[in-house]
């Protein structure tokens, strides 16, 4: 390691998340030299909106990496697909549409599945990867039954609104500051002291009188409640159901969640570097779109950029581990 | 009286399970039943051809679950399987008839890229001590992105003709009345219990998947192993979407449902994370779900629904014998 470059690297290891920040500001510089129009702040109700349902899914992917021991949910895209689809085709047309119906079934929903996520993992001591693909199928099935063999479709004023603007304030960034609110909540509780000391090794934690079941149980509640808020989200910018593409909203969540130095270890991580990771990925398909990419590229890129991040992350924790060893 | 008889009720519970955990007893017993279900409800059921196309399937399933089942006794697991069937397909559908490379030069590129991919999930998971799930769901991504940009959004052309043959129901191995793929599956099967029961490699993958450690101290070349498993699953993945070209497969997303089928299939059949089964069970465990997926569709149901039992299947083998430890006891 070449010793200019030492500071350097003592701040992002510090400071995970500072590495994400940088690069979505590039990002964000780039993307207004490359369309001017993205300044404008007539467009950024637009810009908000269809960016708070990947930085959402990001955001529901965190809490259950960060409880460690190979904690993760891999059923966040298809819990925002089925409750974007139970919204539109089951409650919208049925005359469900107020805000006071919609939000808290969503929420219980959300909170619910992410709860039966946490007792299979630690109650019936699950592996992650194992508890949430049942749990992956059981939604995938569940929104292809509902969607049935037409994509249902449907919009009301509030969800219109909150596609575009409520007054002066955007739709997209009420959503996810309302998510970022309740993590702040959270913050304020020891929940996620505890959270933290059971990702970093859970033994000790519970050795130190951590009830480490609950934490986790918590923990998947948390996402799954956020994953809640995401199908809203997801919902109001689509006003339609459609089944296919959980899995992609899986992939760019876990993208960036890694690109926001989240270790999937549990050893790292916060929300703010889950939001610069998601606004980075965000950022590079504009850029990408407006440099004329074609489309179909841009898997390849969400592939590439999860391979980097990860790479790019694990670098640093090694790096910090041959310090302190 | 009361202590012994618990004692003896005790000891033949333990015979159970010990039983269970030598021989899928249970998974058996589930498919014999299945099937005698099947022959009750379902006409036409129990025909040649009925029983054929279903071998057709579990044959697909479990050439796809065969490099997941290496990967998985080794303690990691492969999300990139589905893009590795996809580039299979694609490579031998696009290359030999729109591009005219003769088709055993397809062949070598597809499995190459296969060997090459496979690699990379198994050097960059080990080297960066990434968990394997993260790294093979980018390099699957990476992978079927690029053949996405590569055929701008659509495969054109026609997989060779004996792709087609080799998953025909009605085809036949020299003259035997069974399809070639169920005869490869077979051939498989044998090959791959022989090596991971009875050769150094097999043990070396069982011993690496059941405590890296231990095995490291054993002598066995433990990052070599866990990048070897990688690389055969993807070639098995590879390989397998080259003949699935000849049902169909040959276009974009062709993998995609094999992964987490071919997933479902190794927990199904009772293979857990960490050097626990053999590819025995997930044969079984794909003839289990081929039969629940013929009767579900026999019945009537969605695909949805088929989804949600399979999520219920996972959900309750798992619940029997592949669960953690307590965190109590492992302060």
């Amino acid at each position: 390691m070449t010793p200019a470059l030492a500071p350097v690297l003592r701040f992002l290891r510090t400071r995970p998340y500072a590495f994400a920040l940088v690069l979505a500001i590039v990002l964000l510089i780039a993307n207004i030299i490359a369309q001017p129009a993205f300044a404008n702040p007539s467009n950024w109700d637009e810009t908000l909106a269809i960016f708070a349902p990947f930085a959402i899914a990001a955001f529901a992917s965190t809490p259950a990496i960060m409880s460690g021991g190979g904690g993760i949910d891999i059923s966040i895209g298809p819990l925002m697909t089925v409750i974007d689809m139970v919204i539109v085709a089951d409650l919208l047309p049925h005359g469900l549409g107020s805000p006071w119906i919609v939000v808290p079934v969503c929420l219980a929903f959300g909170a619910g599945v992410g709860a039966i996520n946490g007792t299979l993992v630690t109650v019936l001591r699950f592996q992650p990867v194992v508890a949430t693909l049942c749990m992956n199928f059981i939604l995938t099935g569940l929104a292809t039954q509902i969607e049935g063999s037409s994509t249902p479709q449907g919009s009301t004023w509030w969800t219109n609104d909150l596609a575009s603007s409520f007054g002066p304030i955007p739709g997209g960034l009420i959503s996810i500051a309302v998510v970022l609110l309740i993590w702040f909540g959270l913050s304020r509780t020891a929940f996620l002291r505890n959270l933290y000391a059971t990702g970093g090794d859970d033994a000790a934690a519970f050795s130190a009188g951590v009830d480490v079941t609950r934490v986790r149980i918590l923990a998947y509640t948390t996402g799954g409640l956020f994953a809640g808020i995401g199908g809203l989200a997801l919902m109001a910018v689509l006003k339609e159901g459609e089944a296919s593409d959980a899995t992609m909203y899986t992939l760019i969540a876990l993208a960036a969640v890694a690109l926001g130095g989240t270790a999937f270890n549990g050893k790292r991580g916060s929300l703010i570097g889950t939001l610069c990771g998601a606004a980075c990925m965000y950022l590079i398909t504009n850029v990408l779109s407006a440099a004329r990419v074609p489309d179909t590229w841009s898997d390849a890129v969400y592939g590439g950029l999860l391979l980097v991040a990860v790479i790019f992350g694990a670098g640093l924790a090694n790096a910090t581990q041959a310090r302190t060893a | 009286m009361t202590t012994i008889s618990a004692a003896r009720q005790l000891t033949s519970r333990h015979h159970v399970a010990d039983l269970q955990r030598r021989f899928p007893l249970v998974q058996v017993v589930a498919l014999i039943v299945l099937y005698l279900i099947g022959a009750a409800t379902v006409p036409g059921w129990t025909a040649h051809s009925t029983l054929m196309s279903m071998l057709v399937m579990a044959a697909l399933l479990g050439l796809a679950g065969a490099g997941q089942t290496i990967v998985v006794l080794g303690g990691g697991i492969d999300f990139s399987v589905g893009a590795f069937i996809t580039a299979g397909g694609v490579f031998i559908t696009e290359l030999p008839s729109v591009d005219h490379w003769p088709v055993w030069a397809a062949i070598v590129f597809a499995l190459a890229v296969g060997a090459l991919g496979g690699a990379l999930n198994g050097v960059i998971s080990d080297r960066f001590r990434i968990e394997p799930l993260v790294v093979t769901l980018g390099v699957g991504a990476l992978l079927s992105g690029v053949l996405t940009g590569w055929v701008s959004g659509a495969v054109n052309g026609t997989p060779p003709s004996w792709t087609s043959s080799a998953v025909s129901v009605t085809a036949g191995t020299f003259g035997i009345p069974i399809p070639p793929i169920v005869s490869i599956w077979i051939v498989l099967a044998v090959v791959a219990g022989i090596v991971l029961a009875r050769t150094r490699a097999g043990r070396s993958l069982y011993l690496n998947g059941t405590n890296p450690v231990a095995a490291k101290r054993a002598l066995v070349r433990t990052r070599w192993t866990w990048t070897a498993g990688f690389i055969v699953s993807a070639l098995l993945a590879t390989f397998a979407g080259m003949l699935l070209a000849g049902d169909g497969g040959g276009n974009l997303g062709a993998g995609d449902p094999y992964l987490f089928q071919a997933l479902t299939a190794v927990i199904v059949g009772g293979t857990m994370f960490g050097g626990r089964g053999d590819y025995w069970r997930t044969v079984l465990g794909a003839l289990i779900l081929t039969v629940v997926t013929y009767l579900l569709d026999a019945h009537n149901y969605s695909t949805g629904v088929q989804e949600i039992v399979y999520g219920l299947l996972i959900m309750i083998v798992v619940a029997m014998y592949g669960r953690e430890r307590r965190i109590r006891d492992r302060v």
